[in-house]
């Protein structure tokens, strides 16, 4: 087995070392992707490329846009209590 | 859809559902939805396989501290789910913090995701049925 394929399967039997820092924060990008491209996937009456990307690109905005937008409602609620 | 009677459309409805549960995108490709299918099998898996890359093989846990309900959404993925946690059921593959965390995540939302496509697929496998039924 080539020494490659060896560090793939190894790599599934550790996990990742994750530290805790805003960066953390980013792995909701690609589960974001994902049920984006599914949502549209499965809603979508016909698949054609264009139309495909630009709706999977527009709820995938939509998606990161409402977050940001909570996230910063939760911030405001938090620092008004901090008062 | 072809060989199917009327009388038959359970049978045509289960073998699209199962196909759909064993690999995913394979209900739609049986009803001849290969893009839609390509695009499924494309996502899940890569989000499936991101969740163990993240937290490793050790995520899928059906015998330890996972609540039931994180296991069950994980095998809706593929029956695939039921032999990696028969590897890591013994506890040899040990996850804590954030990597089990957004493992686990990854892991049961591509089963929720597929879920969805296993309903989907059951969905437009019907309409085709009763479309050729009503022919």
């Amino acid at each position: 087995m080539p020494l490659k394929t060896l560090f793939i399967i190894a790599a599934f039997k550790a996990p990742e070392p994750l530290a805790t820092n805003p960066k953390l924060m980013l792995w909701l990008l690609p589960l974001a992707a994902a049920i984006a491209v599914i949502y549209k996937a499965t809603k979508m009456p016909k698949i054609t490329a264009v139309a495909f990307f630009k709706e999977t690109v527009l709820l995938f905005g939509s998606i990161v846009v409402f977050i940001i937008v909570t996230a910063l409602v939760l911030f405001a609620v938090v620092w008004l209590m901090a008062l | 859809m072809e060989h199917f009677s009327k009388e038959n459309q359970p049978v045509y409805l289960f073998i699209v559902g199962l196909l759909a549960w064993l690999v995913p995108g394979a209900g739609h490709f049986f009803i001849k939805e290969g893009k839609r299918a390509a695009i499924i099998f494309v996502t899940i898996t890569l989000t499936f396989a991101a969740g163990l890359y993240i937290g490793s093989i050790g995520v899928i846990d059906p015998v330890g501290a996972t609540p039931w309900y994180v296991y069950g959404a994980q095998l809706i993925s593929s029956p695939v789910v039921l032999l990696l946690g028969h590897i890591s059921a013994g506890g040899g593959y040990p996850v804590y913090g954030w990597p089990n965390e957004i493992g686990q995540i990854y892991t049961t939302t591509a089963g929720l995701l597929n879920l969805l496509c296993i309903i989907n697929a059951l969905y437009l496998a019907h309409l085709r049925s009763t479309e050729i039924a009503g022919e």
